[in-house]
Order: C-alpha cells, then sequence, then structure tokens
C-alpha cells in the first residue's frame, strides 16, 4: 500500500536574478515498511526533495499525498499540526535541545501531542531502551557521543508514532562504529516494527542497508532500484 | 514542559543572562527606593498636614470660606453636628474653633495671624501641635489660665519674642469695633512647616470668645481626626447627606495642593518606573535577539517536528518574562528590604533642613512604600518582559524550518 505519492513535483527557487529548477518533475511512491535512500551528489535536489516530502517547504508544482491527502493544500497551521503527528525528523547535526536530557528530549513530542505523563514515560523508556540508550536517559546531550545523540533523534522521531522518518543526511556526522550502530538500529525497528525510513545520503554505508536507491541528479530521478520490497 | 525548557534556556549563557538580571536587579532597585523616597516625603507631609493643620474633614458654613468673617459660623445646628458626631464611631476626635484673622504686635515687629480660638483638650486629640513644643519651649494651653497663646518658632522669630513675652493681638469683635488684648506666650511649637509656624496661634476659645463678644459655642470651623484615613469619602457623604446646608470638605478639598501632590506623586512614580523598564526592556531585547540568533537551527528544528508558532512564541516570551521578573523580584526585594529599613531609622537631611522646612517637608524622610505599588510594578515587569519578547519573537517565527535545520 502507498503512503506516499508523488506527482510531477517541480521546485523552484526565484530567490537570485536567475531561478534554480532545484526539483524538476519528480514522480515517486513510497510504501509503508520502505527503507529508501535518496542518493545523489551535492545540489542534484534530495534535500529539495526530503523537505517537500516533509512538508518544511511548499512545492512550485506537483503535489505531494500522504495517506490520500495532499499536503501542498494545507494550512501553515495544520502542516504543522500534520508533521507532528505524521513525520519523524532526523537531522545530520542530531538537532536535540540541550537544556533537555535524553528523557526528556523524546518525551518532549509526545508532550507536544499531548499525551498523558504515564503514556510519555512509559513509551520514552521503551524507546530509549530500543536504542540501545536505557543507562543514559539523565544525560544531557552534551553529555552523550555523536552516535548516541543521532539515536536520541532516531528515538524521539519514533515516539510521536509517525507513518514515517525522514533522515536527512544521518551519519554525515558520525564515525564508523557509531553509524554501523545507527543503521542497525534503524534496520531492526524497520524490520520488526515496519517502520518507514527514507534517508537523503552521500554515505556509501547507508546506501549499502537499504533497500531501495533513488537517484537523484539536476532534479530528475535518474534511477529507482528496489532491492528488496517491504 | 515550555515552562521549564524555557527556564532552562535563560541559563544555557549564564553570564550573559547574568549581566542582564543584574542590569534589571540595580535598575528595579534604584526606581523602588527612590520612588519610596518619593512617596515617604509626600506620605510624610500629607501625614503632617492632616494631623497638624488640616485633620482629616472640616466642617464650616459655606459663607465663611469665601469671606473668613467670624459672623459667618455653624448656626443653629452646632449641638446636633456634635452629637452625630459623638455617635459615629468612625469619628476618633472633633474639634471647634473659632478662627478668624488678626494682627499680631511684640513691642518690636507686628505681622498678620491666623487665630484659632480652641479648646485645648478636645484639639489636643485633633491636632498635634501640643506634641510640637519641646521641653524647653513651654507648654501647651492650660485649660484654666486666661489670656495664653501658643505661637509658631518661626512667629516668635519674626516678633522677636521669647516664652513668656507677650504680644497683642488686635481684631474686629462681632459688633465691628476694633478690640484686642495682650496675649502672654506659654509655648512655642515647631512644625517641619515653618509657614504655618509663621502663620498659626492658638489660644483659649473661651478668652477670644470674651473679646469677640460672641458665644462660645458659635464657631467658624469643626475640624474632624477619624480612626483611619480610608473613612474620608464614607463620612464626609454622610455628614453633607445629614447637614446639606454645611460645607463638609475633606482634606484634599481644604488644601487642593496637597491633594494634588497625592494623586500626582501616584502618577509620577508610575511614569519614572516605566521609564525605567522601558530603558531595561530594550536591554532584553538586545539579550533575546542574540538567543535567536544562537539558536536559529534549534528552533528551526523545533518548527520542523511540529511545534507551532504560538508555542515557539510562548518559550521566547517566557524566557524574557523569567529574565524580566528574576532580576525585577530580586530588585523589588532589595528596595523592600532598604526602604523597610530606612522607614524605620529615617534618612536625615538636616545640613538641608531650613529649605526643607520652608517648603514644608520633614528634613527627615522615611521612605514608604505601600504593597498596591508592587503589585502593580510586578505587572509592569511582566508586560515589559513580554513587550520585549516580541519583536524577536517574531524574528524566530519568520524562520524557514527546513533552511534554519541547515544553519551551522
Amino acid at each position: 500500500m502507498n503512503i506516499i505519492e508523488i506527482k510531477d513535483l517541480k521546485k523552484i527557487y526565484n530567490d537570485s536574478e536567475v531561478a534554480v529548477h532545484a526539483l524538476n518533475g519528480v514522480n515517486l511512491t513510497f510504501q509503508q515498511g520502505e527503507f529508501a535512500a535518496i542518493v545523489g551528489p551535492s545540489g542534484s535536489g534530495k534535500t529539495t526533495l526530503l523537505n517537500l516530502l516533509g512538508g518544511l517547504d511548499e512545492p512550485s508544482e506537483g503535489t505531494i499525498q500522504i495517506d490520500g491527502l495532499n499536503i501542498g493544500e494545507l494550512s501553515s497551521r495544520k502542516l504543522i499540526n500534520f508533521r507532528l503527528k505524521n513525520i519523524g525528523f532526523v537531522f545530520q547535526s542530531f538537532n536535540l535541545i540541550p537544556v533537555l536530557t535524553a528523557y526528556e528530549n523524546v518525551e518532549f513530542i509526545m508532550n507536544l501531542q499531548g499525551y498523558s505523563r504515564e503514556k510519555r514515560h512509559t513509551r520514552t523508556t521503551e524507546l530509549l531502551e530500543s536504542v540501545g540508550l536505557g543507562d543514559r536517559v539523565n544525560s544531557r546531550p552534551a553529555k552523550l557521543s555523536g552516535g548516541q545523540q543521532q539515536r536520541v533523534a532516531v528515538a524521539r522521531a519514533l515516539a510521536s508514532k509517525p507513518k514515517f522518518i525522514l533522515a536527512d543526511e544521518p551519519t554525515a556526522n558520525l564515525d564508523s562504529q557509531s553509524t554501523s550502530n545507527l543503521l542497525d538500529i534503524m534496520e531492526k525497528l524497520n524490520r520488526e516494527e515496519n517502520i518507514t525510513f527514507i534517508f537523503s545520503t552521500h554515505d556509501q554505508r547507508v546506501v549499502n542497508k537499504a533497500r531501495r536507491v533513488i537517484q537523484v541528479e539536476d532534479g530528475k530521478v535518474t534511477s529507482d532500484e528496489v532491492i528488496q520490497s517491504p | 514542559m515550555i515552562w521549564i525548557i524555557a527556564w532552562k534556556n535563560i541559563w544555557r549563557n549564564k553570564v550573559r543572562s547574568l549581566v542582564v538580571i543584574l542590569a534589571i536587579t540595580f535598575g528595579l532597585f534604584g526606581g523602588v527606593f527612590s520612588s519610596a523616597i518619593m512617596k515617604g516625603m509626600v506620605e510624610q507631609r500629607i501625614k503632617e498636614a492632616v494631623s497638624r493643620e488640616t485633620g482629616h474633614i472640616q466642617i464650616h458654613n459655606p459663607k465663611y470660606i469665601d469671606d473668613n468673617e467670624i459672623q459667618y459660623a455653624i448656626n443653629g445646628d452646632a449641638g446636633q453636628l456634635e452629637e452625630n458626631l459623638d455617635a459615629l464611631p468612625e469619628v476618633k476626635a472633633w474639634s471647634s474653633r473659632i478662627k478668624f484673622q488678626a494682627m499680631a504686635n511684640s513691642a518690636n515687629a507686628g505681622t498678620g495671624v491666623m487665630i484659632f480660638g480652641i479648646d485645648p483638650e478636645k484639639e489636643q486629640q485633633v491636632t498635634e501641635i501640643s506634641a510640637m513644643i519641646c521641653d524647653s519651649c513651654g507648654t501647651y494651653l492650660d485649660g484654666n489660665k486666661k489670656n495664653q497663646i501658643v505661637v509658631g518658632k518661626a512667629l516668635a522669630e519674626k516678633l522677636k519674642v521669647r516664652l513668656r513675652s507677650k504680644i497683642v493681638l488686635t481684631f474686629q469683635d462681632n459688633e465691628g469695633n476694633l478690640t484686642g488684648a495682650a496675649f502672654r506666650i506659654c509655648g512655642i511649637y515647631r512644625t517641619s512647616n515653618s509657614m504655618f509656624d509663621e502663620m498659626n496661634v492658638f489660644v483659649r476659645k473661651v478668652d477670644i470668645a470674651k473679646l469677640l463678644i460672641t458665644n462660645p459655642q458659635k464657631y467658624q470651623e469643626l475640624v474632624i481626626s477619624l480612626i483611619s484615613p480610608g473613612l474620608v469619602t464614607a463620612v464626609q457623604d454622610e455628614l453633607t447627606g445629614s447637614f446639606p446646608e454645611l460645607l463638609v470638605r475633606n482634606w484634599k478639598e481644604i488644601d487642593p495642593m496637597l491633594g494634588m501632590m497625592s494623586d500626582l506623586t501616584v502618577v509620577w512614580l508610575y511614569m519614572f518606573m516605566t521609564i525605567i523598564l522601558l530603558a531595561l526592556g530594550f536591554g532584553i531585547i538586545n539579550t533575546m535577539l542574540m538567543t535567536i540568533l544562537e539558536r536559529t537551527r534549534e528552533l528551526g528544528m523545533l518548527a520542523a517536528i511540529g511545534m507551532n508558532k504560538g508555542r515557539i512564541f510562548l518559550m521566547i516570551m517566557l524566557e524574557s518574562v523569567y529574565l524580566s521578573l528574576t532580576g525585577a523580584a530580586i530588585g523589588m526585594a532589595l528596595g523592600y528590604i532598604l526602604t523597610l529599613y530606612t522607614s524605620h531609622t529615617g534618612i536625615s537631611l538636616s545640613s538641608f533642613a531650613e529649605g526643607f522646612e520652608k517648603i514644608g517637608y520633614n528634613p527627615i524622610m522615611y521612605p514608604y512604600l505601600d504593597l498596591n505599588f508592587f503589585i502593580t510594578l510586578t505587572v509592569m515587569v511582566i508586560c515589559i518582559g513580554i513587550l520585549a519578547s516580541i519583536y524577536p519573537a517574531r524574528k524566530a517565527l519568520k524562520l524557514n524550518p527546513a533552511e534554519a535545520v541547515r544553519t551551522e
């Protein structure tokens, strides 16, 4: 079943004197449980695609339907709420709230969603256990390694029970060991809990783990290889 | 949780936050204590004026106010009025006065004065003039001794007279004839208002009534002291209702300058504090702008993961309010402690005593602030905190989350 359908997606930036066609007619679909990597050189449009997919930017043309809902038609307020409930984000530079502990960072998003304290506690504890940080719940980000911070970010992304997780270059700032651990955890979550992950990445180690690799160049999808269906 | 995050956020850069908090602390401390001094001076002036000069309420024949002639006494109703006052629980004491203008002459000089013909016992319960006579300056009027007079120090100096000296009072009697008598000075009072001291003399009502050829029960002024200043309006309204032909005025109406000073001081204090807070507000805006700039990526992340604009605004506003309130709470507490301490010890400006007394102020100041001022000030601080957060928060809300999360 398709959870994401992208049709004729275009994004043109008119900020400078010359219009930049970041995406130029992209058509894609994603199914529940995919573990997909969007790859391509810098400036190819993969981050733009991810931003549009996450509702962080508005398409110039085309549509993105998530579970049948065209997110381009949502108002700014509704889009924020949609992101909160449907999309998990993992960023390149971890982006945790530095004044909160690992536990509080994960709990925060459920707090925004209005979950009770009890539910938040149960799920936060479970998620931190699942990413192997059960013993670091009270550590602040500054006391965690890059790999550990990114694992907290994955737990946070999962906390809202999203339809899918978008990860923008999640391993760019990690060493090999941390990258390997992180990918193992995400792959395990994907296989065992059928969570959909969509990465944008340069990292070959991520590409190697991905079960679908989408190549983007000059704002177009140049290849879409499904190695293993979900 | 946003409340907790906002509180933690202000301690990210401790030095910067402490600098702002200290600025607010000193600003508020200085503002509160200066306000307390100003308010204390005015309250003291009013308190002294009420307790020594005007009382809380005065009653006259309305014509007396225009002409100051002795024939415009409180006629007819005096007995009923006194009965009513005795029955009112709000009234602490009252005193009737035969009051008129006269000339006072000594062997050396002469000047115009206002004579207060009083019943010494009753008057002592209403005004504090008897307490303003120092140990070596004689005594208050004795109920039995004839033709004694209590004068102010400034008048004594002007007439070049001393204790036990005689002065001659000359005035028109009730029948329009010029009359007068010599009075011996039994006491010299000194208030903090040298103008009052130079103008007003006190004699027994019975002595002066004889000279005026009038009944001591016919008087021009009735002055009332209440158990609490807050009861003035209620008692005034009640007396006005019961005696519509008489003019019942409160201390603000009797001395409009005092009334205006009291009202204006409040306005001035709030203006003064508003200026201080506005200046501090710009400091807070600056700090918050720096905070927003430093946290661009984080704010972008919060917007991306679904924190709506209202919550982001609330978080930034709370940070600004916390900064303001923390500094303000310390500043106000310090200001309050110093006010409390100096309200007992007083601040002596005796080297400027002459100048102060000429304008009616006591050279020993007792700073004073009421609880309402602190409550209002706290609300003002919160408002400034909110106002100071609007511009930085708008900047934060304009961030594009997609760009902000990639900011280095």
